[in-house]
């Protein structure tokens, strides 16, 4: 059975990429465009792994990293952003990983199937 | 008459004339006071130990525009420190006192004075075609002459030194408003960076993504191909800035160099096959850890070993090593593409400073900021035609307290 991820990011042409690109890898890929619709998804279906923008109006992807470790604990996520200092910033404290957004999806890839492995 | 030369010397050293017109003039007061027919006057170049002629007058015989320090009647009056007074007869020419001089050819009395206070300034050499003697009292007053020469010359020398203070600092102060300047624009940029990568990120990966579809022989194939190149480059100029504009979020750890090295080397193991190199590691098990930003420290490897795959296109050798030494931990690593253009080694850890086409010139500029962030030093060996190498050196942990900014 496909490994079900959901990727949460605000930008469309994100998601559509890494829809695409994911599912070309074998996964299983849905998509929310914010933390509350990423939040709302989570209630209804269950999740393998998410990959989490930061940078997001509204609920932004650290408030909806602590809201979703605090209700599933071991569901993991990785962080993804589009340059490495945010790393510094918040840390990867209570994430599973941290991807910075590149046209080459090498390391997202590998980074899903690393954690997915475990 | 010793007196008024003195008080003439004393006001021509004294004038705001330029140096060498003020000892030109000097030298033509000596001419006619004691009746010589040549004057000259050597400086002395502390750094290159040679006496270069200043001035000249009178007679332009035999005048010798440089001697080494160790050379000639000049030379001899340096190296002990005293006077040479010499007359001789025609057939003895250019021996005077042990010292070998052409320049004394023709010239039967010869005064070789230094100029000197505490240290060496110069030479005065004075020259006459016949036989002269020069009394007590005239040797007395061409010391207390050369005194006052020293002192012009040092005192000259001290206002080239202090003009040259002067333009330093203007040029630092300029140097501080443009920093200033840059780190305005640089956090405008780094806002516009963010704004920028998403859009950049999807037109690069659907661009790959049609690229993948397409078949190789398709006429387009070219257009992808550089849609493809040009988003990587760019995404690579934004990382680049952003990295420049936000340079505080050094996360130190205890990491093992090699390591860091070993994981380097396995991302490009790719590039190494494709372009036929080989690499060799001389990597000392015997390296303590560090504190270092891991993530940085990759970057800084990463940057240099790309550096090396372009300049080896057609091949060659990797070696990278690592010791210990002293206080330091040093990495190595060389390659053997070429080395620098000599003309452009001063530019090449300037930012944007490139010479290839998809090169965005950012990373030695990075590579060398990650290391300063470090207390680090880079150091690059240029062998030219052969290859170069880039020599890291991080200080061992705890050693001259590094201050750790707080994030
Ligand atoms: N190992 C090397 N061998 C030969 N030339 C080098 C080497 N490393 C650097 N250079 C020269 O220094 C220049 C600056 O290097 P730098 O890494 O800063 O930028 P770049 O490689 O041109 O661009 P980018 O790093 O963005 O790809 C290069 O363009 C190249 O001319
Ligand atoms: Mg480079």
């Amino acid at each position: 059975m496909k490994e079900k991820i959901l990727v949460v990011d605000d930008e469309e042409g994100i998601r559509l990429l890494y829809k695409e690109e994911l599912e070309d890898a074998g996964l299983n890929v849905h998509v929310a465009a914010s933390g509350e619709e990423a939040l709302a998804k989570l209630e209804k279906d269950k999740f393998d792994l998410i990959v989490l923008d930061i940078k997001m109006p509204g609920m932004d992807g650290i408030e909806a990293l602590r809201r979703i470790k605090e209700r599933w604990k071991n569901l993991p996520v990785i962080l993804s952003t589009a340059y490495h200092h945010y790393k510094q910033e918040f840390g990867t404290w209570a994430s599973d990983a941290y991807v910075v957004k590149s046209s080459d999806l090498k390391e997202l890839k590998t980074t899903i199937k690393d954690i997915l492995r475990k | 008459m010793g007196y008024d030369i003195l008080s003439k010397v004393i006001e021509l050293t004294d004038s705001t004339e330029a140096l060498e017109k003020r000892l030109k003039d000097v030298a033509y007061l000596l001419i006619h006071s004691f009746a010589f027919d040549q004057c000259a006057i050597y400086l002395l170049d502390q750094d290159k130990k040679v006496l270069t002629l200043a001035v000249a007058v009178g007679s332009k015989r035999g005048c010798q525009e440089e001697y080494r320090e160790d050379e000639g009647l000049p030379g001899l009056a340096i190296k002990n420190g005293k006077p040479i007074f010499a007359t001789q007869s025609k057939s003895a020419k250019e021996l005077w006192q042990g010292g070998l001089d052409k320049g004394t050819n023709g010239f039967n009395t010869i005064v070789c004075y230094p100029i000197k206070d505490d240290w060496f300034h110069g030479v005065l050499y004075l020259k006459n075609k016949e036989k002269k003697t020069i009394s007590i009292k005239q040797k007395r007053l061409l010391g207390v002459i050369t005194l006052q020469l020293a002192t012009a010359i040092k005192n000259y020398q001290c206002i080239v030194n202090l003009r040259d203070i002067n333009t330093k600092m203007k040029d630092m102060q300029y140097r501080l408003v443009n920093a200033e300047k840059l780190l305005a624009l640089g956090e405008m940029a780094a806002s516009l960076a963010h704004e920028i990568k998403n859009p950049l990120v999807s037109i690069g990966g659907f661009a790959k993504r049609l690229s993948h579809q397409m078949s190789l022989d398709s006429p387009y194939m070219s257009y992808v191909d550089r849609i493809v190149k040009e988003v990587a480059k760019l995404e690579k100029l934004m990382d680049g800035i952003v990295h420049f504009s936000k340079e505080e979020g050094y996360a130190f750890s205890s990491e093992d160099i090699n390591s860091i090295i070993e994981e380097t080397i396995a991302f490009f193991e790719d590039d190494f096959k494709k372009n036929e190199i080989t690499v060799i590691k001389e990597l000392s098990l015997n390296v303590p850890k560090i504190d270092v930003d891991r993530q940085h420290l990759n970057l800084v490897f990463n940057n240099l070993m790309t550096n090396a795959i372009q300049a080896m296109e057609k091949g060659g050798r990797l070696t990278i090593q690592t010791y210990q030494e002293g206080n330091w931990i040093v990495a190595e690593i060389h390659d053997t593409g070429g080395g620098i253009d000599p003309k452009i080694m001063s530019n090449i850890f300037n930012p944007f400073y490139t010479t290839k086409e998809t090169g965005t010139g950012l990373g030695l500029a990075i590579t060398h900021s990650i290391i300063t962030n470090h207390k680090g030093i880079i150091e690059v060996n240029n062998n030219i035609g052969v290859g170069v190498t880039f020599i890291i050196k991080l200080p061992l942990a705890g050693k001259e307290g590094r201050i750790l900014e707080a994030s």
